[in-house]
C-alpha cells in the first residue's frame, strides 16, 4: 500500500469540494432552516406533553441540531462514484492502476468529509443563535463523542460501499438505496431519539443495532444519556458493527471484482 | 521477449433475451445464456521495443485481448505474460509496468489542471522525485505541454488533452504501453505530433507499443509489424510490407480520355474495369499478369489518353479485402 497516493486522493477530494461554493452556502442554509423548523416542532410537542423519554427540552434541542450536523458528515456518500464507474465501465481504468479501489474511495470520502466538517462550524455557530445548545458534559465526553462520530463515519462508509458494490450485479440500486436510507433514518436515531421507542425488547434491539452506531451513540454521549461508565461498551458496540460491515464490504467487493474480471463486467 | 500470449481464449456468457411483454417477464425468472468466443486461441510474442499494430474490425476481440494483457480480464483458456508477470494474478504489479492511452476516454482528472493529474500519478506510481521531474520535463518539451499545463483538463482541446494523456501514461516509465485509438478525432497536425511522440519514445526509450486502431495511416506510419484478428481469431501476423506484397499485387490505373469511355473494352488477362465515368476510366490490374505499359498501349490503341495515374493499393484497401473475405485467402501463409 502506498500511503502517499491515498493522502493525495483525500487532499484532492477536499479541494474539489471547495470549488462548489453554492453547495456550501445552500447546505448551511438548509441546516439552519431545518434547525428552526424542528426546534419549533419539538418545543411545541414538549409544551403540550411535558418531558419525554427522560430527555429534557434543552437536551432534545441540542440533539436535533447535532443530528442535522451529522447529516452533513454522513451525507457525503463518496461511494456513489463507484456506482457511476461500474455502470459506465470506467472502473476498468481504475483496475489498470496500481491502487486498491475501495481504499481510493475511502480516501476520497475522507477528503470530502473533511470539507463537510468545515461546513459544520458555521452551521453550529449560527444554530446557536436560533436555539439554546448544551455543551458536552465533560472533556472526556467530548473526546468520546469525536471517537464515536469517527467510528460512525467508518460504518456509514461501509454501508454506502456495500450498496455501491451491489451495482456489479444489479446495475441499478436506487430502490434499495431509498429503502436503506429510510430504515437508517428511522432506526439510527437521526429523526427521533431511540429512547422514544417502546421500552423493553424493542428499544434494546434498536439501541444495539448497527444503525444506532451512526447517530444514537455519539449524540447520546453528548447529551449525557450514555454515561462515562458506559463509554467503553458503547464504542465497543460501534467497533463490533464496524468490523462486521467492514468484513462484509471487503468480501462483497472481492466477489464483485472477480465477477468483472471473469465475465467482463 | 516482453509479451507472450499462448492460446489466449475468452468466452463470454450473454443473457439470451426474449422479446415482447411475455418475454420480458420471462427474462425476470428464467435465464438462458449464449456462449460467445470473443478471443479464440490467439498466440503471439512481442520483443521488447517493438511497435506492433493490433488491428481488426469492430468486435473482432482486440480490446478483449488488451483487457487480458492489462489484467482486468481472466482468460477462459490459455495464458499470457507481460515481462514475466501474469497480469490477472498480479494486477497491481502488472499495472506498474504498463501504461494505457485511450483516445475515447481520458484518464486525467477532469476538473484538475493537467499538472495536478501528473502529481497524483507520481504519488500513485511512487515515482521518485528526480525521475518524475526528468520525465515531466522531457515530455513537456516533446509534447509542448507548457502552454496549457495549468489549465483544467475540461478546458483543453482534444489535441491538447491527448498530449496530456500520453505524458500521463508515460510518467512512470512503463515497459509496455497499450494504445487504443490514440489519434481518433484529431486534426492532421495533432495526429502527426502524437505519431512523432510514439515513434520517438519507441526509439529513444525502447518503449514497447501495442497500437489498436482503425486508422491504418497510424499503423502504416508507425508499425513494421501488424497482427490482424477477426471473429476472435488471428488472421495475420507479420510485416506490413509482406502483407502488401502478398495481398496487394493489384494496382489501379486511372486514365482520362479524350472521348467518352462508355464502350471502351480492355481485353487483357488480369484486368477489370472498375468504373467508367464520363471521360475517366478506372482499371484494376494484377501486376503479376500484366504490365502497366502493356495496359497503356492496349488503351491507346482505341483512344487517346490525356492523363494516366497508377496507384498502389493502400493498406486500408488490403485490410478491407481481408475483413470482407475472411479467413480463406489467408490460411495459406498467415504467419511469418
Amino acid at each position: 500500500m502506498r500511503l502517499e497516493a491515498y493522502v493525495e486522493f483525500a487532499k484532492r477530494a477536499f479541494s474539489r469540494e471547495g470549488t462548489y461554493r453554492f453547495q456550501v452556502f445552500s447546505r448551511v442554509g438548509s441546516v439552519l432552516l431545518r434547525v428552526f423548523l424542528l426546534a419549533t416542532l419539538w418545543t411545541n410537542l414538549y409544551r403540550a406533553n411535558g418531558e419525554q423519554a427522560g430527555i429534557p427540552l434543552h437536551s432534545m434541542l441540542t440533539y436535533v441540531v447535532l443530528a442535522l450536523l451529522l447529516d452533513i458528515v454522513y451525507g457525503v456518500n463518496g461511494a456513489y462514484v463507484v456506482r457511476e464507474k461500474i455502470r459506465e465501465g470506467t472502473i476498468a481504468i481504475d483496475f489498470m492502476r496500481p491502487i486498491s479501489v475501495p481504499l481510493y474511495v475511502f480516501s476520497d470520502t475522507l477528503g470530502q468529509t473533511g470539507f463537510a466538517l468545515l461546513q459544520c462550524v458555521p452551521a453550529l455557530v449560527l444554530s446557536a443563535f436560533l436555539v439554546h445548545l448544551d455543551g458536552p458534559p465533560s472533556v472526556l465526553a467530548f473526546v468520546a463523542f469525536v471517537a464515536a462520530v469517527a467510528i460512525g463515519f467508518v460504518v456509514n462508509y461501509f454501508i454506502d460501499m456495500i450498496m455501491a458494490t451491489m451495482t456489479f450485479w444489479t446495475m441499478e440500486i436506487f430502490g434499495i438505496q431509498i429503502m436503506v436510507q429510510f430504515i437508517a433514518s428511522l432506526l439510527s436515531g437521526s429523526l427521533v431519539p431511540l429512547y422514544f421507542f417502546p421500552q423493553g425488547a424493542i428499544q434494546q434491539i434498536l439501541l444495539n443495532s448497527p444503525f444506532a452506531t451512526l447517530y444514537n451513540v455519539p449524540l447520546s454521549i453528548w447529551i449525557g444519556k450514555i454515561e462515562p461508565a458506559q463509554y467503553a461498551a458503547a464504542l465497543g458496540l460501534q467497533l463490533f458493527w464496524a468490523t462486521v460491515f467492514g468484513s462484509f464490504a471487503v468480501w462483497l467487493w472481492s466477489v464483485g471484482e472477480r465477477k468483472v474480471v471473469i465475465q467482463g463486467g | 521477449m516482453i509479451i507472450r500470449a499462448e492460446h489466449l481464449t475468452k468466452q463470454f456468457k450473454s443473457l439470451r433475451r426474449k422479446d415482447g411483454v411475455v418475454g420480458t417477464l420471462a427474462n425476470l425468472f428464467s435465464r438462458e445464456y449464449d456462449l460467445k468466443d470473443a478471443v479464440k486461441d490467439v498466440s503471439f510474442e512481442l520483443e521488447a521495443g517493438e511497435l506492433v499494430g493490433y488491428i481488426g474490425p469492430n468486435g473482432a476481440g482486440k480490446s478483449t485481448t488488451i483487457k487480458m494483457l492489462t489484467g482486468i480480464l481472466v482468460p477462459s483458456a490459455g495464458s499470457c505474460t507481460v515481462d514475466g508477470v501474469v497480469p490477472w494474478l498480479d494486477r497491481k504489479g502488472n499495472a506498474r509496468q504498463i501504461g494505457v492511452v485511450f483516445g475515447q476516454r481520458t484518464q486525467l482528472y477532469w476538473d484538475l489542471p493537467l499538472i495536478e493529474s501528473f502529481r497524483l500519478l507520481r504519488a500513485i506510481y511512487g515515482i521518485p522525485h528526480d525521475r518524475y521531474e526528468q520525465n515531466l520535463k522531457a515530455f513537456t518539451d516533446l509534447l509542448d505541454l507548457d502552454e496549457f499545463i495549468r489549465t483544467p483538463v475540461r478546458q483543453l482541446s482534444l489535441g491538447q488533452r491527448m498530449r496530456g494523456d500520453f505524458a500521463a501514461a508515460m510518467l512512470h516509465e512503463p515497459k509496455v504501453v497499450f494504445l487504443d485509438e490514440p489519434t481518433i478525432g484529431l486534426d492532421v497536425v495533432a495526429k502527426e505530433a502524437i505519431r512523432e511522440f510514439i515513434a520517438r519514445t519507441n526509439r529513444t526509450r525502447g518503449t514497447t507499443y501495442v497500437l489498436t486502431t482503425h486508422d491504418l495511416n497510424d499503423v502504416e506510419k508507425l508499425c513494421d509489424r501488424i497482427i490482424i484478428i477477426d471473429h476472435g481469431s488471428k488472421l495475420y501476423d507479420g510485416s506490413i510490407d509482406a502483407i502488401k506484397e502478398r495481398y496487394g499485387g493489384k494496382r489501379v490505373l486511372t486514365a482520362d480520355l479524350t472521348v467518352a469511355c462508355a464502350d471502351i473494352e480492355v481485353r487483357l488477362p488480369g484486368t477489370t474495369v472498375v468504373s467508367r465515368e464520363g471521360h475517366r476510366i478506372t482499371i484494376e490490374f494484377d501486376r503479376s499478369r500484366v504490365r502497366a505499359d502493356e495496359l497503356i498501349v492496349e488503351l491507346s490503341r482505341t483512344c487517346e489518353l490525356k492523363d494516366v495515374t497508377i496507384a498502389e493499393p493502400e493498406l486500408e484497401a488490403i485490410i478491407r479485402q481481408i475483413y470482407q473475405s475472411g479467413l480463406e485467402p489467408l490460411t495459406a501463409g498467415a504467419t511469418t
